[in-house]
């Protein structure tokens, strides 16, 4: 195929003069300071833009979009110093390249509600170097100094204010003049798009199903696979009998992969309906059979066994504790979670002269590069990797395993092949948030907290994830050394070479209540069960410990829980805003419908800051959420509308998992759960009513696609207790039951 | 087997076994991917389309139910006149409802069967029939917002 008849099978979303188009474009290599362009005649000045006379602006966007809103955000950045309507600029989803590379991580990944905090400055900085050099292109042709000159949408505007140059007639011009090291941003007063674009640019495409995701990448010829995978973890394939399954219409091949049998049929239907012939057999003897009962028994002995690492300490709380007679202790349970993405994991692959090409909804590109590698024996620089649209992501598609599989059965077969997994196979062989284990003990002296000791008990997710990640840092390195690379960054986490993974204690050593006797700790404990990011990772299960801890204190203090709260927060302004104003919008204190009461938690995450309160009631045996009020501190905002909408789904996403997230396993390991029947998300019916209120600042821009789940899950859980006088001390909470 | 199906007012023939589900002939031997897989079983709705005009689930729909060019199949890709969206889909533009966009055809195909047959459904009709389709992203309150819009005469 051709690039052009490629580019044209892959271009995304509405077509039409001035419509947003989207497309899996390749931008040629990303060097920093200019590249080749796509199109000839075109100007290329960095990894983000190229500008065309006939085309416009391309925008080769790094950060994918999964729902939470980079399309449009980061769009909107560049958009505004460069000057350039967000909706006239094409948008390019980005291949693998170094000036991609989020530099938060080190790895090109779109992830920690990080997109709008780490583009800030280098899009809108490329954006203005452009601009820069545009302006000064169009000096030359007018004879008119460049502080004379303005620019609108597209154009360069001549003193007169009748002349004007349009963007693309200047491009032979620029790529004559050198880029400016210094470029000044546009200021808040005069911002033309930050702030103030409030439409998505991808909603007509997705209003229309024009929007391509991962599951409708389309090719000459392709095949359809879907995968039989252990029934247990961890067991491995011994033998399997592919006699029948031949037999039957429209079946290609049966072949053997690294996780197990892959069938492929001219139709994904076959495909799916042929596999429940296969006759496998599965070696158990090294698998891994756990219950949540029996991991939480683990988790139990390990934290009687080993006080674990100390991850924060100020004072001595085990002292103070120990001279006290006021104690109160309490534990809580945060059960492993599926991610449930609407979109089932899936990618596509195809074996071409130069290499292999794979199109994959997934949040880490270059990971998904080496996940190619490793299985289809292609060096990762012959392997080019398409982004699409993401059908959500919630940190499931930072794990590349489906990657991995369709490039071993596309490379086996020669043919093009999409690997679609079922929706059973989704939850079955998703790799869970981990369940974790909290023990709090806490005394109080004369209304205020004296001594806080919390001890966290689980996995650490790197080590889970490393497989991939730490050989995409290093892509020139053979394939044979993967797994050496993978235990070196294990080994070394935490170290200069490996960044601390912090998945089990976020959100529990940055605790803002001032306690003079404090102690944060962490005792590693894995129960074998595959964990990865979870949205809001550590901060979905710190936040519901930390945060009905503090209730539980509050009550032990006879004090209002806001008031409480606020007590501890003397050397935290903004902690305190939120929380006076989510109060305050909450009606905190008014009188309430008879069974029915609030409950509030605060929690930080990402850098936003979050209150939020509850209303809620236990009718005709069922939790029922009336009301959810939100207030939220994320710095400047690109897209209000946006920062509305993530904190709407994060407190959705945190209600569910309060409701309902539960992941369990009978006593053979089979997996409990398999499809929304009994892997249970929150319906329309059961949505409360939300309230957001964004707090208006100058502050550093922050994340919003996380940092609203942590909270709502205990502000419903103390919002039961003041229903019901039970703590909700596990999740999923229960109408008829809870600890007295 | 060739099977004759009427997709948005054109009739098409497909080579398709009549067991598979209509879901799978629309994407994957009509190429109308708008249509999206969720579950397989009924559970979230993500696969909505008309069939004479009512809202099914195309993925427990077997094609051979469908077949001869009687029935009347719409989906996400028939709803717009051209450029002209939908009044639904008009109201979800507006309502800046999709996130990640992957559930919404089946939201708004859902959203549509509703407002055909009754004009002006209260809340608690709208949410007995949207709480079929699942949204991860929790776009739940816009979707409410828009069929209400809709619904009250705003949305066109």
């Amino acid at each position: 195929m051709s690039d052009v008849s490629r580019r044209e099978l892959f271009r995304l979303g509405a077509t039409g003069s001035g419509a947003l188009v989207l497309g899996m474009v390749l931008p040629g290599c990303a060097a920093p300071r200019g590249r080749e362009p796509s199109t000839a005649g075109a100007w290329a000045p960095n990894a983000w833009l190229e500008i065309a006379p006939d085309r416009g602006v391309v925008f080769t966007l790094d950060r994918v979009e999964m729902g939470q809103g980079t399309v449009t955000g980061i769009t909107t950045l560049v958009a505004e110093d460069l000057d350039v309507a967000p909706e006239n600029i094409e948008v390019v989803f980005a291949p693998v390249g170094d000036a991609y590379i989020n530099p938060q991580y080190g790895l090109q990944v779109t992830g920690g509600s990080s997109s709008v905090r780490i583009s800030w400055d280098r899009v809108r900085e490329a954006g203005a170097r452009v601009r820069a050099v545009l302006l000064a292109s169009a000096a030359e042709v007018f004879q008119k100094p460049v502080d004379s000159l303005t620019t609108n949408d597209g154009y360069v505007l001549h003193p007169d204010g009748i002349q004007r140059l349009a963007y693309g007639e200047l491009l032979g011009l620029a790529a004559r003049q050198t880029m400016p090291e210094e470029v000044t941003l546009r200021r808040p007063e005069d911002y033309r798009y930050i702030g103030r674009q409030n439409q998505r640019l991808d909603a007509r495409a997705k209003v229309t199903g024009q929007a391509r995701f991962g599951i409708d990448v389309e090719l000459d010829g392709m095949r359809y696979a879907v995968v039989a995978r252990p029934p247990v973890i961890g067991a491995r394939l011994v033998s399997f009998d592919d006699a029948k399954v031949r037999q039957l219409p429209g079946v290609i091949d049966v072949l053997a992969i690294e996780r197990g049998v892959a069938v492929v049929a001219e139709s994904y239907w076959q495909a799916l309906t042929a596999r429940d012939e296969l006759a496998i057999e599965w070696d158990e003897s090294d698998a891994v059979k756990v219950t949540r009962d029996s991991v939480f028994r683990q988790y139990r002995q390990a934290a009687d066994d080993s006080a674990g690492d100390t991850e924060r300490s100020e004072g001595n709380a085990a002292r103070a504790l120990a001279e006290t007679d006021n104690v109160l202790e309490a534990e809580y349970e945060a059960p492993f979670l599926a991610h449930a993405t609407m979109e089932p994991q899936n990618a596509t692959a195809m074996v071409t002269a130069n290499g292999l090409e794979v199109w994959a909804p997934t949040q880490g590109p270059d990971m998904a590069r080496i996940a190619a590698a490793r299985t289809s024996g292609y060096s990762p620089e012959s392997i080019t990797i398409h982004t699409t649209f993401l059908g959500g992501g919630f940190g499931r598609r930072l794990t590349q395993e489906y990657v991995e599989e369709v490039a071993a059965i596309a490379s086996q077969r020669g043919e093009p092949v999409k690997l679609v997994w079922s929706r059973e196979d989704d939850i079955q062989h998703d790799v869970f948030r981990p369940a974790m284990l909290h023990r709090f003990r806490g005394a109080l002296s004369n209304g205020r907290i004296s001594a806080w000791d919390h001890q966290v008990t689980g996995p650490l997710i790197f080590d889970w994830f490393a497989r991939n990640a730490a050989p995409a840092q290093y892509p020139w390195a053979p394939q044979m050394v993967y797994s050496t690379l993978a235990s070196m960054g294990r080994m070394t986490e935490d170290t200069f070479l490996t960044p601390k993974d912090r998945s089990a204690i976020e959100g529990a050593v940055d605790v803002p209540y001032t306690v003079p006797d404090l102690w944060v700790r962490h005792t590693h404990s894995d129960a074998g069960v595959p964990v990865s990011y979870w949205r809001s990772v550590g901060h979905s299960h710190n936040g519901f410990a930390v945060e009905t801890f503090m209730d539980e204190l509050a009550h032990r203090a006879g004090e209002d829980p806001v008031q409480f709260r606020l007590r501890h927060l003397a050397d935290s302004p903004r902690h305190q805003a939120v929380l006076e104003r989510a109060a305050e919008a909450a009606g905190w204190g008014d009188p309430l419908p008879e069974g029915r009461a609030r409950g509030v938690a605060l929690h930080r995450s990402f850098g936003t800051y979050v209150a939020q309160v509850v209303e809620a009631s236990i009718t005709d045996g069922a939790i029922r959420v009336q009301r959810v009020t939100c207030a939220a501190d994320c710095g400047q905002m690109v897209n209000p509308d946006i920062v509305r909408m993530q904190l709407e789904g994060g407190i959705l996403f945190g209600l569910t998992a309060a409701l309902y997230g539960d992941v369990d396993w009978d006593d053979d390991g089979r997996l409990k759960q398999s499809n929304f029947h009994n892997y249970t998300l929150m319906r329309h019916d059961e949505t409360p009513e939300l309230n957001i209120v964004l707090m208006d600042n100058a502050e550093a821009p922050q994340g919003v696609g996380e940092p609203g789940t942590p909270p709502a899950i205990p502000a419903l859980g103390n919002a039961l207790f003041g229903v019901t006088g039970k703590r909700q001390r596990r999740t999923p909470f229960r109408a008829d039951s809870g600890d007295a | 087997m060739t099977i004759t199906i009427r997709v948005n007012d054109t009739e098409q023939s497909v080579a398709a076994p009549g067991d598979t589900p209509l879901l799978w002939v629309l994407r994957d031997w009509l190429g109308l991917k708008g249509t999206k897989f969720g579950c397989g079983i009924g559970q979230c709705g993500a696969c909505t389309v008309h069939i004479d005009g009512e809202a099914k689930r195309s993925c427990i729909t077997p094609v051979s139910k469908v077949a001869g060019g009687d029935a009347a199949v719409t989906t996400i890709e028939g709803l717009a006149d051209g450029d002209d969206l939908h009044p639904v889909q008009e109201a979800w533009v507006e309502h800046n409802v999709p996130q990640c966009g992957y559930c919404q055809s089946g939201q708004i195909m859902s959203a549509v069967a509703l407002l055909n047959q009754e004009t002006n459904p209260d809340d608690e009709r709208i949410n007995e029939f949207m709480s079929g389709n699942l949204c991860r992203c929790g776009t739940y309150p816009r979707i409410h917002a828009a069929i209400r819009s809709v619904a009250d005469g705003g949305g066109s």
